[in-house]
């Protein structure tokens, strides 16, 4: 996967290379030396012999600032590179060998860092003499302590990961760990911050330069042209402003790029939000009654357009709900699961194109503005997701946070809010409520968290719940506490409630109904004892098949399904799920097969399968595909 | 059991790999201290399958961990073929490395994101400098074309797929032992059941021992011969897969399967009837046995007196006071 660099980080790119070759190339270039004197009128401006005009010397300004670059790069470059060649391997031993190594390396380097770093840099300078020597080396061993830093903050990141540990569990020695495993690694991080530290040391050198204290004239450094050319502000502001410009858009450059490498290997999940004005025209729609029901999703699409296509995550899928009823979504990963409901509660990216209906409780919620969608999701749909940490702010009270829907969105008092915030804890199975109010999230385990979201969920009485995965990530013990807390919820408050889910065991204890999403579209329905006991269609079927089940004896083959889901931004012709399909026949691959007109257990599938028990199923397929 | 014992051991001839005593520990800062694994024993036979089941925090990866000597425990013995693991060092502990692999549970942080395949699975061989290139054997053994595998790089591939590069990888060096940490965990279930049915296959064709660790029973049970409960750094029962799922008898494995919706068609009573309350940290785990604080069944005597593991039926041990007899 490429990600785009975007056009001003290659217009840096291309500043930061002209200035390089400017630099190298100076004695070669047309113009005058930057220590040949009137080589035409003193401090005349612009003009074609001499594009940056003169000094007050008629000193070519261009070639001064050409001139001075070498100075500013080089130093720039020397630095860094003493830097990183110091810091380096220090941060490496640091990262990598962890205990007394590291404390040691560490105290030494904060110790180091707590310098004033440029008082430090005059005072070496002025007393070991302004020269290109000297400034080098005072700017790159005090960029030593940030690299020792930043490698090793780097190296540990990798050397906790499982491959280094396998690594090492091959028996491989310490040293080739480092070269082929954790140094690649580092390196893009090390570029980055490299680029950064170019930005920095020109700067500083600079700064030295304007104080005199970097390489003497006539030397030209840009730091030494901007002194210079101070006197000259009033008579000629081109002598100061030209080495300023470049100055400051080679800085700027180092600083771009360097940003940008570091995003580059930042991975970051894309943001979801509530849809803002759409992307393209909503996708159309076919007209259809609007129920009395609950929930009503018609035709519901939504489309990404990517470079390689368009992605069809979610593609025409209709369903109601009504209260006092689970419906659960069940899939594998980039079924669409997750997506379908993001898509029926508008939390989508903006890029995405979204299609149909959504109705609660007759209202068109697909009509409604952010703005209009804000109060119904705080209100009237609830939301419980697989992390309760995405939910959950960090720095904030657990109190804070359960009464702010309850002031914002109810406008209660202080008071009432937190009586009701100490019911809903203690609703949710939390054991001493109120001293809960005062505690932060970190200080809870992952099945508290769950409840103290599910309270925030709740809280506003919503008529309709939508539980993301919302036990994935506790422990079994924990999840079945979870899981029966919704199940009574959902009856003592009236309310619906969505329940995505990989595991089918949980889906068949807790669903009445189940929606079965392969490659964007339902390919079953019905109700939950009935699809599990007898599917339809062969995916169901074989999704059954393959999860273990305590009761299936030892050393079970499970039911393999081959293959791979289909790609969404290329969706095979006819069935999608027919190039894994063990019953598929010619017409499969032609025509896409429609949900059947059954309402009460619907299913894709041009051969389906008898509807016997599955049970039956299973243990003959398992004691053929055993077979020994 | 919270209990600890050696009763279940077999004899050292009978066993390739035994576990005894075995303790991990790290420092939690501010003076504290993990116990991660506290006395935990277990055997393999060579060519068995030893399911490792218990949620988080009970030392399971600790323990696997600990196998490898990575870090080494802090007390205890690990004995390889007779060879006792705790007491090499450096050069000696690095040659033994290889007879012992591990898979991981993240497949994408178990393979370096900057190497192509065929480095990642060819590593050992070059570590050891062993003749032949057994990569292409190797990876068609896990189901993948080495023509167009081999010279891609991890993000290409599908999970499933990075797990069976992980495989590949451990197998090249033909260990005797393999430790899967959690190795389907990650994955989806159609995935899974290859992966599952992959390591079967491997593990007769290349007649493996395997340590299976996995959170969740009904996988475990799929691969293990034998079952190991663990809580909260303990040993609570071991016992042969289908003897442990339809005759628990400590309350704690009972409370596992009663939490697994369907409860394992044994009639159990409701979950929360079996365990209540949070696992407490095992920076201070209770004293006795440390299931007391959840059991429904504790007495006073549990809290004062740890139980120790003792048999309770044909290859069926367990630590408990009280168990629950059927
Ligand atoms: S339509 Fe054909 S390919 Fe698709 S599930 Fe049915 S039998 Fe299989
Ligand atoms: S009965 Fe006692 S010894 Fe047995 S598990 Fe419960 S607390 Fe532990």
């Amino acid at each position: 996967m490429r990600r785009r660099l975007g056009f001003g980080v290659w217009l840096a790119a291309g500043w930061i290379g002209l200035v390089l070759l400017a630099a190298l190339l100076a004695d070669f270039l047309p113009f005058a030396r930057y220590d040949e004197t009137l080589a035409g009128p003193p401090q005349s401006g612009p003009s074609a012999a001499h594009p940056f005009g003169t000094d007050g010397l008629g000193r070519d300004v261009l070639s001064r600032v050409v001139y001075g670059a070498r100075v500013s790069l080089g130093v720039g470059l020397g630095a860094v590179l003493l830097g990183l060649g110091v810091g380096a391997p220090l941060g490496i031993l640091a990262g990598y060998r962890r205990r007394a190594t590291d404390a040691v390396i560490m105290a030494v380097n904060d110790v180091a860092q707590a310098f004033p770093a440029l008082v430090f840099a005059l005072a070496v300078v002025a007393f070991a003499g302004a020269n290109l020597r000297n400034v080098l080396i005072v700017l790159g061993v005090l960029g030593v302590p940030s690299w020792v830093r930043l490698i090793r903050g780097a190296t540990l990141s990798f050397a906790e990961r499982e491959f280094v540990l396998a690594a090492r569990v091959l028996g491989t020695r310490d040293r080739r760990i480092l070269w082929r495993e954790i140094l690649p690694n580092v390196a893009v991080p090390a570029a980055s911050y490299a680029f950064i530290g170019m930005a920095v040391v020109v700067v500083a050198e600079g700064s030295l330069a304007f104080l005199g204290l970097s390489v003497q004239a006539p030397t030209p450094t840009w730091g030494g042209l901007i002194n210079e050319g101070r006197t000259l502000m009033e008579t000629a502001p081109h002598v100061v402003l030209a080495p300023s410009v470049v100055m400051f858009l080679t800085v700027l450059s180092f600083n771009l790029v360097g940003d940008r490498l570091r995003a580059l290997t930042d991975v970051r999940e894309i943001g979801l939000e509530p849809v803002r004005a759409p992307a393209a025209l909503p996708l159309p729609t076919p007209t259809h009654p609007v129920r009395d029901t609950l929930l009503q999703v018609e035709e519901l699409r939504t489309h990404f357009v990517t470079p390689r296509g368009v992605v069809k995550a979610v593609d025409g899928v209709s369903f109601t709900l009504d209260r006092g009823r689970t419906l659960a979504i069940v899939g594998e990963s980039g079924s669409g699961k997750s997506m379908l409901i993001r898509s029926v509660l508008g939390l989508l990216p903006g890029t995405s194109i979204r299609g149909g209906h959504v109705y609660l409780s007759g209202d068109d919620l697909t009509a409604y503005g952010p703005a209009e969608m804000r109060p119904v999701l705080g209100r009237r749909l609830g939301t419980v997701f697989q992390d309760p940490m995405t939910a959950l702010n960090p720095v904030r009270t657990i109190g804070t946070q359960v009464m702010e829907p309850l002031r914002v969105h109810l406008r209660m008092s202080r008071r009432q809010a937190r009586a009701e915030a100490v019911e809903l804890l203690a609703s949710v199975g939390i054991p001493d409520p109120v001293r809960m109010l005062r505690r932060y999230p970190h200080q809870l385990s992952g099945g508290m968290r769950q409840r103290v979201t599910i309270a925030m969920a709740l809280s506003c009485r919503p008529d309709v719940l939508f539980a993301d995965e919302p036990t994935t990530a506790l422990d079994v013990t924990i999840q079945a506490q979870v899981l029966r807390l919704l199940h009574r919820l959902r009856a003592e408050r009236d309310m619906a409630v969505v329940l995505v889910s990989h595991d089918l065991s949980v889906v068949a204890q807790w669903a009445d109904e189940v929606i079965v999403m392969y490659a964007g579209k339902v390919v079953e329905r019905g109700p939950a004892a009935e699809v599990f006991a007898r599917p339809r269609m062969p995916y169901t079927e074989s999704l059954l098949q393959a999860a273990p089940r305590l009761t299936d004896p030892v050393h079970h083959r499970l039911r393999v399904i081959p293959g791979r889901p289909p790609d969404l931004a290329h969706l095979p012709a006819g069935c999608a799920f027919h190039a894994r399909c063990p019953y598929a026949r010619e017409r499969c691959e032609l025509e896409p097969p429609p949900l059947s007109e059954d309402h009460h257990h619907p299913y894709a599938c041009w051969y389906p399968r008898p509807g016997t028990t599955a049970e039956q199923d299973v243990r003959t397929t398992g004691a053929d595909s055993r077979g020994r | 059991m919270a209990g600890s014992g050696t009763a279940h051991l077999r004899p050292d001839d009978e066993v390739l790999l035994r576990v005894e005593d075995l303790v991990v520990e790290f420092p939690a800062g501010r003076g504290r201290t993990v116990r991660a694994v506290s006395g935990v024993s277990f055997d393999l036979a060579r060519g068995e399958t030893l399911g490792i089941v218990g949620e988080s925090g009970c030392g399971k990866s600790s323990a696997a961990r600990a196998l490898v000597q990575l870090p080494p425990p802090r007390s205890g013995s690990v004995r390889l073929d007779g060879l006792e693991l705790t007491a090499l060092r450096g050069e000696a502990l690095r040659r033994t490395r290889r007879r012992l692999q591990m898979i991981f549970q993240d497949p994408i942080s178990s393979l370096n994101p900057r190497r192509r395949v065929r480095d990642i699975v060819g590593e050992g061989p070059r570590v050891w400098q062993l003749p032949g290139d057994r990569v292409d054997e190797v990876l068609e053994a896990v189901g993948l074309d080495p023509a167009t595998a081999a010279e891609r790089r991890p993000h290409e591939f599908s999970g499933g797929q990075c797990q069976r590069i992980s495989i590949a990888r451990a197998l090249i060096l033909d260990p005797e032992v393999v430790i899967c940490d959690e190795p389907v965990s990650a994955l989806d279930v159609s995935v899974q059941a290859q992966i599952l049915g992959l390591l079967e296959d491997l593990k007769d064709r290349y007649r493996l021992t395997l340590v299976f660790i996995a959170h969740d029973l009904a996988v475990v049970k799929n691969v293990s011969d034998r079952i190991l409960v663990m809580y909260l750094g303990k040993v609570c029962e071991l016992a042969p897969s289908a003897d442990l799922i339809s005759r628990p008898a400590h309350p704690y494995t009972r409370a596992l399967i009663a939490s697994i919706p369907g409860g394992g068609g044994l009639d159990l009573p409701p979950a929360d009837t079996l365990i209540s309350g949070e696992p407490p940290s095992p920076v201070d785990p209770p004293s006795g046995c440390r299931f007391r604080t959840r059991c429904p069944r504790a007495a006073p005597r549990c809290a004062t007196e740890e139980p120790h593991i003792r048999q309770v039926g044909d290859d069926h041990w367990l630590a408990c006071h009280f168990p629950v007899k059927e």
